[in-house]
C-alpha cells in the first residue's frame, strides 16, 4: 500500500477496536555526490520511509513502527503498540485534540537542478580546496540534498502534512605546514541549491582550518574566552536538552522550576522559531500536528519558557509550544526547530583566547548538571589582535555559569544544522573560562 | 529474504551496464526498546525495518542506492537509475548474462542467542529493569533511576557479482542504567551498561541489580568528588571501557577509510614502530557473543582476528573491499555499516590492548601525582591530525602511588601518535565493554577493551 493508504488502514483498524491512535508517516529522499581527485567518487541516491503509531488504551501509551506496508506488518504494528501500552502503570496518557492543517510544500523548485550540475558542485568544492598549497589530502568533498515528506493523522482530528528539503556542501581535508597537521571537517547548508557557493565555501573551509596550523601549546589557566559562532553553536546545541520539557518533567534539567528567574546575562535572548523564513529546520506543524510558532525561551537573561508538547504542557500546566518531535521509528519527544540566540552589538577583541572549534561534546557535556569539559582548538589574542594559534587544551565549566558570564554578543548569526534541527549563534565573549593545557 | 532470481537479475543488470562489481545488501530488523524511570515504564516501542542497498563499483568509483521498496520493480528501478548516473547503460559485458551461480554460505550459529527474540513476555523485561532500578538505590541521595533495555534481531543477506551469497543473523541486547544523586542542591550522575551479542541471557551474565548498583555507586562517588584539576599529568586509564581512548587515538587511524586517502597520520607505516613496545593492539570480529562480533561483515566477508600492532610495530590496517581496491591490502572482514542506508566502510569490531605483565599495584606505584580514570564516557578523533578527546565519568587522584580522593568533570585530550608512544606500562587485567561508534558508515556496535594502562602525560581538562 501507499503511505496514505497505510495511515487510513491503521486508523480504521484502531477505530474498529476502539483504540485512540495517531499515525505518522515519513518519506525521506537523499542524494549525495562525493568528489575525490576532482572526479565523482561516490554517488548515493535513496528513498526510505515508514509508518509509526502511538496508541492510547485506557490512558496507557504504546508505540510501534514498520517500514513494511503490508496489512500483515501493519496489523503486527498495531498489536505490538497495544501490548506495549499495557506495560505502563501511568494511566493519564492522551492524544491531543486537534484539527486539520493545510498541507505545505516547502521544497517547490528549491532543489531543482541537473544531477550533472550537482556533481560539478562537489568537484568544484574539492578543486578550490586543493588550490590551497597547504592542503595535503581531501578525505571527501560532497554535495548533498535531503528531502522529507511528513504526515500526521489521528483519531482525535489531527491531519496535517508538509514537504521540506535542504541542500549542502561538506568536506574534510588534511592541511599541513612544516610539522603541524590539522584536519578540517566542515559543512554548510542552505534552503536551496541556488544559494550554495562551492568556491566561497571552499575558501571558508580552508581558512577556518589553515589558521590553526603552527599551533603552540596553551598554558593552563583562566582566560577571557571569545567563543566563535560555530563553536558556540555546537555547545548550545548540546545543551538544548535543558529547555526540553520532557527533561524538566522528569527532573533531569537544571532549569526545572526556574521560570521567571534570571539564568543568563541580560545580553542573552534565546528563541525557537519554526516559522523563520530563512530557517533550515522550519515546519508548519510539529509531530502531533500542532501548528508551529515562535517561542521566546530566554528574554534578556530571564527564563520565560521551555519547549513543550501536548503531554509535557499538561504535566507542567503551561501552553503547548508545538515542539513535539518524532521520527516514525521513535517515540514522541521534544526538540527544537530553528533554535537561536539573538545577535547583539558586537565583540571587540582585547586579551584572551578565541575558541574556534570544540570537540567531544557527546562525551564531555552533562545535561543533567550543565557541566562541560571539552577539547578545543583556538587562537591566542594579545593586545586586541590574534597573536598565534593554540592547541592541545580543553575548556571546562558549567553552561549556565557561562551564560551568566557573557559580556558581549556578536552581531552576526551563523547556522549549524543536524538531525532536522538548526542552531543559530553569534560569537560570544565570556568573562573568564577555565583552560587546561600544558 | 529475497528471491535468488531477483538478486541475480539486479546484479546482472548492473554488470551489463558496465559495473566492474555489483553487490546487493538486504536486511530486516526487529527492534524493541523499553525505558523505565523510577520503576515506571516511560516508553515501550517495537519496530520492523527492512530495506536494501545496491552498490556498484566502476573501477574505484562507487555508486550506491538504497530503498525499502523490495519489489522486483523497485529494485531494478534503483539499479537502472545508478547505471544511468554512470552514463554507461547499454554497454554489454559478457559476464552480465545473468543466471549467476551463487556459492551460498550460511552462518554456523557461533553467536546465536540462547534465549530467542520472541521468548519471555514483556512484563518479564519490565521486572528485570525494576531490579536494575532497585540495585541503583544504594543510598537515600539517589533520587532518580532510569534504565533502558534495547533488543535487536538483524537478518542480513549479502550477494555480489562474484557469486558470493551470505546470510547472517545478529542478535544483540543491551542494558543501560543512569542514576542521579542529589544533595543540598548539588546533582551528579552515574551510568553503567552492558551489551553482548546474545538474547535476554544477558541478565544471567550481568544481573541487572549489579549493573544498577554500579550506576548508583558512581553517582554517589561523583557527588562527593571535587572538580578535576587542569593541566598535564600521568594518567592510569581503567580497564574495560577505558579502551575507548585507544579506539579513538589509534583504532580510527588504522581504518582504510582514512588510510587509503593518506588522510590518517598513520598511513604508509606498515612494519614501523608506531607505539610503545608495551602495546599490542588487536581487532577481533570472531569472539563468541562479543558486542561487535558477527560471522560475516556487511560485505559478506568472514570476520577474523586482526593483529594491528604487535609490541609497538604496525602489522595491519583494517581493510574493507573498497579500501583493498585502493591500497592493495587484503580485506580483513572489516566492512561494516549501520544499516542499509549506508555503504560499508572499514570499521572496528572488538578492539583491545592485549594483556601486559605489570602487576596493577606497580602501575600505580610509578605515579607520584596523577589521575586514575576508572570509567570513561565516549570520545572523538580527527585521523588527519591525530587529535583526540575523551570524557571521563569516574576518576580519582593518584597521590604517592595510591588511589586518593574522587574528582569529576575531567576530559582527556591529546594527539594519538604521541599518546601511544607514552604508554609506560600495561597491566594484565584485560576486560572489555560495549559501545556505539559513529563514523562515515553510521553508528555501529563496537567493543573496546584493555587492561589498566599507564600513560606518562595527557592533558587533563578540569578546573583551572
Amino acid at each position: 500500500m501507499t503511505q496514505e493508504e497505510g495511515r487510513r488502514y491503521v486508523l480504521a483498524r484502531a477505530k474498529e477496536r476502539g483504540i485512540a491512535a495517531e499515525v505518522l508517516t515519513e518519506m525521506g529522499r537523499e542524494l549525495t555526490a562525493r568528489s575525490h581527485q576532482r572526479k565523482l567518487e561516490q554517488i548515493t541516491q535513496a528513498v526510505r520511509g515508514g509508518i509509526g503509531v502511538r496508541v492510547v488504551v485506557d490512558g496507557r501509551v504504546g508505540y510501534a513502527y514498520s517500514e513494511e506496508l503490508s496489512s500483515a506488518a501493519l496489523d503486527w504494528m498495531l498489536q505490538e503498540a497495544t501490548d506495549n501500552s499495557s506495560l505502563q502503570a501511568e494511566a493519564s496518557g492522551f492524544l491531543p485534540k486537534s484539527t486539520a492543517v493545510t498541507r505545505k510544500d516547502m521544497v517547490g523548485d528549491s532543489l531543482r537542478g541537473s544531477l550533472e550540475a550537482k556533481v560539478q558542485m562537489a568537484i568544484g568544492l574539492e578543486g578550490t580546496i586543493r588550490e590551497d598549497p597547504r592542503v595535503k589530502q581531501v578525505l571527501f568533498a560532497s554535495y548533498a540534498e535531503r528531502e522529507w515528506d511528513v504526515a500526521v493523522t489521528s483519531t482525535e482530528g489531527a491531519d496535517g502534512s508538509y514537504r521540506r528539503g535542504i541542500a549542502g556542501l561538506m568536506a574534510s581535508m588534511v592541511m599541513a605546514e612544516g610539522e603541524s597537521r590539522k584536519q578540517g571537517w566542515d559543512d554548510e547548508w542552505a534552503t536551496s541549491v541556488a544559494t550554495l557557493e562551492p568556491g566561497r565555501t571552499a575558501l571558508e573551509f580552508t581558512e577556518r582550518t589553515g589558521r590553526l596550523l603552527g599551533a603552540k601549546p596553551l598554558t593552563t589557566g583562566r582566560y577571557r574566552a571569545y567563543i566563535e559562532s560555530k563553536a558556540f553553536g555546537s555547545i548550545l546545541a548540546a545543551f538544548t536538552p535543558l529547555w526540553n520539557s520532557k527533561n524538566v518533567v522528569e527532573r533531569k534539567s537544571p532549569l526545572a522550576d526556574r521560570i521567571g528567574e534570571t539564568i543568563a546575562s541580560s545580553l542573552v535572548t534565546i528563541v525557537d522559531d519554526p516559522t523563520l523564513p530563512e530557517g533550515l529546520a522550519g515546519r508548519p506543524i510539529d509531530a502531533e500536528g500542532t501548528p508551529g510558532r515562535r517561542t521566546v525561551l530566554v528574554d534578556r537573561g530571564v527564563l520565560r519558557s521551555y519547549l513543550t508538547n501536548s503531554e509535557t504542557a499538561r504535566a507542567l500546566g503551561v501552553e503547548n509550544t508545538g515542539h513535539a518531535w518524532r521520527s516514525y521509528r521513535g517515540i514522541v519527544w521534544v526538540a527544537p526547530s530553528n533554535f537561536f540566540m539573538a545577535p547583539g552589538a558586537g565583540v571587540t577583541l582585547s586579551e584572551g583566547v578565541i575558541v574556534a572549534e570544540v570537540l567531544g561534546l557527546h562525551a564531555g557535556t552533562n545535561t543533567v548538571t550543565g557541566d562541560f569539559s571539552v577539547q578545543a582548538l583556538g587562537l591566542k589574542v594579545e593586545d586586541g589582535r590574534v597573536a598565534y594559534p593554540v592547541e592541545n587544551f580543553a575548556i571546562a565549566g558549567n553552561f549556565l555559569s557561562l551564560l551568566k558570564d557573557i559580556t558581549a554578543v556578536g552581531n552576526e548569526l551563523k547556522w549549524e544544522y543536524g538531525m532536522r534541527m538548526a542552531y543559530g549563534t553569534p560569537m560570544v565573549e565570556v568573562r573568564e573560562l577555565s583552560f587546561a593545557g600544558a | 529474504m529475497l528471491a535468488e532470481t531477483l538478486v541475480s537479475d539486479v546484479l546482472a543488470r548492473a554488470v551489463r551496464g558496465g559495473a566492474s562489481f555489483a553487490e546487493v545488501y538486504v536486511e530486516r530488523w526487529k527492534r524493541r526498546q523499553l525505558r523505565v524511570l523510577n520503576n515506571d515504564v516511560k516508553e515501550a516501542t517495537s519496530g520492523l525495518e527492512n530495506g536494501a542497498g545496491v552498490r556498484l563499483f566502476y573501477g574505484t568509483e562507487v555508486a550506491y542506492a538504497y530503498t525499502n521498496d523490495l519489489t522486483h520493480e523497485g529494485l531494478l528501478d534503483v539499479t537502472d537509475n545508478l547505471v544511468r548516473v554512470k552514463g554507461q547503460a547499454g554497454k554489454v559485458d559478457p559476464k552480465g548474462r545473468g543466471g549467476l551461480d551463487f556459492r551460498k554460505t550460511a552462518s554456523r550459529g557461533l553467536h546465536d542467542p540462547k534465549v530467542p527474540f520472541e521468548e519471555h513476555p514483556k512484563p518479564y523485561r519490565l521486572e528485570r529493569l525494576r531490579e536494575a532500578d532497585a540495585g541503583a538505590r544504594v543510598a537515600p541521595e539517589i533520587r532518580q533511576v532510569e534504565s533502558y533495555l534495547q533488543e535487536w534481531e538483524q537478518d542480513v543477506l549479502v550477494a555480489n557479482s562474484e557469486g558470493a551469497w551470505v546470510e547472517d543473523r545478529r542478535v544483540r541486547t543491551r542494558l543501560y542504567v543512569n542514576a542521579i544523586a542529589q544533595e543540598n542542591g548539588a546533582v551528579q550522575t552515574g551510568t553503567a551498561w552492558e551489551g553482548l551479542s546474545v538474547g535476554l541471557e544477558l541478565f544471567d551474565r550481568f544481573p541487572p541489580r549489579e549493573v544498577g548498583k554500579r550506576a548508583g555507586g558512581q553517582a554517589l562517588t561523583n557527588l562527593r568528588a571535587r572538580p578535576a584539576p587542569a593541566g598535564t599529568f600521568p594518567v592510569v586509564i581503567g580497564n574495560a571501557f577505558g579502551g575507548v581512548i585507544f579506539h579513538e587515538a589509534l583504532g580510527h587511524l588504522l581504518e582504510t577509510t582514512s588510510v587509503a586517502k593518506k588522510a590518517s597520520v598513520l598511513s604508509d607505516m606498515l612494519g614501523e614502530e608506531i607505539a610503545s613496545p608495551a602495546v599490542t593492539y588487536i581487532d577481533d570480529g570472531t569472539t563468541a557473543h562479543a558486542w561487535g562480533s558477527s560471522e560475516f561483515d556487511d560485505e559478506g566477508a568472514p570476520t577474523r582476528r586482526t593483529v594491528l600492532i604487535e609490541r609497538g610495530i604496525l602489522k595491519s590496517y583494517m581493510v574493507d573491499r573498497w579500501g583493498s581496491l585502493l591500497t592493495g591490502y587484503k580485506v580483513t572482514g572489516s566492512g561494516r555499516r549501520q544499516d542499509y542506508t549506508f555503504a560499508p566502510t572499514s570499521r572496528m569490531r572488538n578492539t583491545f590492548i592485549a594483556a601486559g605483565e605489570t602487576p596493577l599495584d606497580q602501575l600505580f606505584a610509578q605515579v607520584e601525582f596523577g589521575l586514575y580514570t576508572k570509567e570513561m564516557r565516549g570520545g572523538q578523533v580527527k585521523p588527519g591530525s591525530g587529535e583526540y578527546n575523551f570524557g571521563v565519568q569516574e576518576a580519582y587522584l593518584i597521590r604517592n602511588g595510591q588511589i586518593a580522593e574522587p574528582v569529576r568533570g575531567a576530559m582527556l585530550v591529546g594527539k594519538g601518535p604521541e599518546t601511544i608512544r607514552r604508554v609506560v606500562a600495561v597491566s594484565s587485567d584485560l576486560s572489555t565493554a560495549s559501545g556505539m561508534c559513529g563514523s562515515l558508515s553510521g553508528s555501529i556496535p563496537t567493543e573496546v577493551g584493555q587492561p589498566h594502562v599507564l600513560v606518562s602525560a595527557i592533558v587533563v581538562g578540569g578546573e583551572a
